[in-house]
Order: C-alpha cells, then structure tokens, then sequence
C-alpha cells in the first residue's frame, strides 16, 4: 500500500513539475500573448464597431460605450505584447485575467437574460448569425475565455512554484 | 512578491492603453472615429427577446401593413422611443379616418404626416417604395463603409456610429430650418432584423425637432431582394 501510494505521489508530482515547468509556461504565456494581440487588432482598426458591439451587451452605461470601445483593444493589445516579449508578465497576466473575468460575466448575464449577441471578441463585424447560432456562439465563448483563465492560472502556479525554489535555494 | 510594482506596471500598461487609444482616435479617418463620450439612451435597457422558435411566416398583410383595401400608409408599428426591434411588429392601429374613394392628390407624400408625439414609425416595403418614388429623402443609417457596397438609390450616408453623426444631423436641420421643411418625410434604414440603427438614428431626428420620421423596418436586404433600385459607391 505504502508503495503505491509513494508512487501516486511521485506520479502527482511529475504532472506538478510538468504544469510549472519553464518549458510549458513561456509557451502559454506566448500563446496567451498572442490570442490578445489577435483579438485587440480588428478592434483598434474599427472603434465604431467595436462601440456597436459594447452597446449590444446593455451593460455598460451609454457615455461609457466609446470611452470602452477606444480603450479596451488597446490595453488588450499591450497586456498581449508585454506576455510575448515577457515584459511586466505580472502586471499583464493578472489584467488579462480581470478582462477574462469581466467578459465571462458579460456574456454569462445576456446568456441569462436571453439577448442573443455576437461577442465581438475577435471581430467587431460578424456574419448575420441566427438567434441560435448566437446562443452557441457565446455559450462556447464562455467555455472558450474559462479556458484562457486557466491558461492565465498556470502562469500564476508556475510563476509562484519558481520563487518558491528561489526561496529555498 | 512586490505588490507595489505590480500596481504601478499593470496602472502604467493601463494608461499607456488609454494614451494609444486617444492618440489613435484623434488621427483616424472620420469614419472610424468615435466621439469620446458617446450618448446611447438604451444603452442599460436590456431588449426584449423573439421567441426562441424559428420566426414563421407572418400570417399578417405586409409590414406595409394598412388594409388592403385602403391606399393609406397607416403606421403599422408604434415605437416606442428606443425600442427594441427584436420585438414582434404589433398589428397596425387602424385609423379612424375615412379612406378617401379617390386617388391621392398630386402631392405623393401628403398621407404621410407627421406624428410628433413619436421619433419614428416603422413602415414596410410598399411605404417606403412610395416615399422613395415620391422624392423623399432617405437615410442609410449603417456603416459608411456597408453604404458604399451598395444602398438604396438616393439614400444619403447617416452612420450612427461614426463620429460626424451629430454634425450631419445638424446640417440636415440647416437644409431644412424651415419647419414645414421638417414636417416632410423621412426614410430611415439598416440592414433589418435586430438592427436598430435607424431607431437610434430617428432618435436624434426627433430630439432636433423632425417630426416625420419613418424606419423601414426590413431594411436594405428587404430592398434588394424585392428589386428596389440600388446603387454602390459613396454618392447617393
């Protein structure tokens, strides 16, 4: 028994190291990077889409719409950025998390409501979709951006499994 | 781990956002420029939703909607300022005015008269035919750059989401100071379905005193595909 437990520890601790291991976490990292810098180019290049896209969700006051739709792209794009190049990786990580979070709650409160709306994650002007292709869509954004979150949450492990090892060393 | 650099990078990469974002808008063509602060009214009132199931065919006569008997263009739907156009069209309030046995007189446009009391009244295909064929004038409230690729013949470009908006409702009201000017007619569309753009649009109409305001609630698809004419390019 003792040994199989050992070797569950061992096993349990393999999978640990892989999750935070440099190898893995530079390439989420620059993966995370690039799916922001992606997602903020179609946005900065049309605004007024990007607006008309905010004004869809009815959850953000009217004279906050432009204000959102000017700067939101451009703070996702230099969060994106700064995790390619591995500058203020931190400071990025933890603001790209606070926008996953706030979509995910967007999108979670007109999926409640039944206000069936493109995202405008990636493009501010979608194809003419059904009511139910929207439903789709963002159940799926929601699954979709849970997954980044966790990408950002393997970023936070590693990084604190790294200074722990600086710690102890 | 230093929480204070963490703030003060993560507040630097924010307001290097906010900077880029200004800069960029400040140099951006007008119609991909946004005014600062933007005035959307609805913008915190959640639409009321379809049904869920396939829209049918509408049993009812066209959006167009008055009796077929009458030549009237009775408004068929009553908008509410801001309404949501997902809502189902609500059958027209049939007027209690008697139609008239013989054929409207020289003036086209004169059944179509004002309705101060609200921005705008949604029309069908039929109306909107007969105000375009009538010379009124007619305003494609999408994107500049949807306008180009082709719009109903004669409609001039009235973005509601670019930033020049205001400005060309200000000149409109200069083209039409005079107030029987601003009683005339005016045909507002988008592309139809859940598109409000012309609602938003017949909004500031209203708020700058025009008080004839009519959206074509099928909009430019209904258009093209029951052959009204179009044309393509910047002009109307």
């Amino acid at each position: 028994m003792t040994l199989v437990r050992d070797d569950a520890v061992d096993e349990t601790s393999t999978i640990a190291n892989w999750l935070t291991s440099e190898w893995l976490t530079i390439r989420v990292q620059i993966a995370l990077g690039i799916f922001f810098v992606i997602a903020a180019l179609p946005k900065i290049v049309d605004p007024p889409s990007f607006a008309h896209m905010i004004y869809n969700y009815r959850i953000v006051p009217g004279p906050l719409v432009n204000i959102m739709a000017l700067t939101m792209p451009w703070v996702e794009l230099l969060c994106g950025l700064a995790l390619i190049l591995g500058i203020w990786k931190e400071a990025a990580r933890t603001l790209i998390a606070a926008m996953l979070i706030v979509f995910i709650i967007a999108i979670g409160v007109n999926l409640a409501r039944g206000n069936a709306i493109d995202c405008g994650c990636f493009d501010p002007n979608p194809k003419p979709k059904t009511r139910e292709q929207r439903i789709d869509d963002m159940t799926f954004v929601i699954y979709r951006d849970l997954g980044m979150l966790l990408m950002v949450a393997q970023l936070w492990w590693a990084e604190r499994a790294r200074r722990r090892l600086d710690d102890a060393a | 781990m230093n929480w204070k650099k963490h703030v003060l990078e993560g507040l630097t990469l924010v307001v290097a956002g906010v900077l880029c974002a200004v800069i960029a808008n400040a140099v951006a063509a007008r119609e991909r420029k946004l005014t600062l602060v933007g005035t959307y009214p609805n913008a915190l009132k959640a639409p009321v939703q379809a049904p869920t199931q396939a829209p049918a065919p509408e049993p009812r006569p066209a959006l167009g909607g008055a009796p077929v008997s009458s030549p009237a263009p009775a408004p068929v739907t009553q908008k509410r300022a801001g309404q949501d156009t997902g809502a189902p069209p609500k059958p027209a309030a049939p007027r209690p005015t008697v139609t008239p046995k013989t054929p409207p007189a020289a003036d086209p446009l004169a059944r179509f008269t004002p309705h101060p009391d609200k921005p705008s009244v949604e029309i069908g295909y039929a109306e909107v035919k007969a105000l375009h064929d009538g010379g009124a004038l007619v305003l494609d409230a999408r994107r500049t750059s949807i306008y180009e690729q082709g719009h109903i013949a004669g409609a001039r470009p009235f973005s509601v989401w670019e930033s020049d908006v205001d400005e060309k409702v200000t000149r409109l009201f200069d083209e039409r100071g005079d107030p029987r000017e601003q009683a005339k007619p005016i045909v507002i569309y988008c592309s139809g379905g859940d598109c409000e753009d012309s609602h938003m649009l017949a909004q500031k109409l209203w708020g700058i005193q025009f008080n004839n305001v009519y959206v074509y609630k099928d909009g430019f698809p209904d258009w093209q595909a029951r052959g009204g004419a179009v044309r393509s390019g910047t002009n109307p």
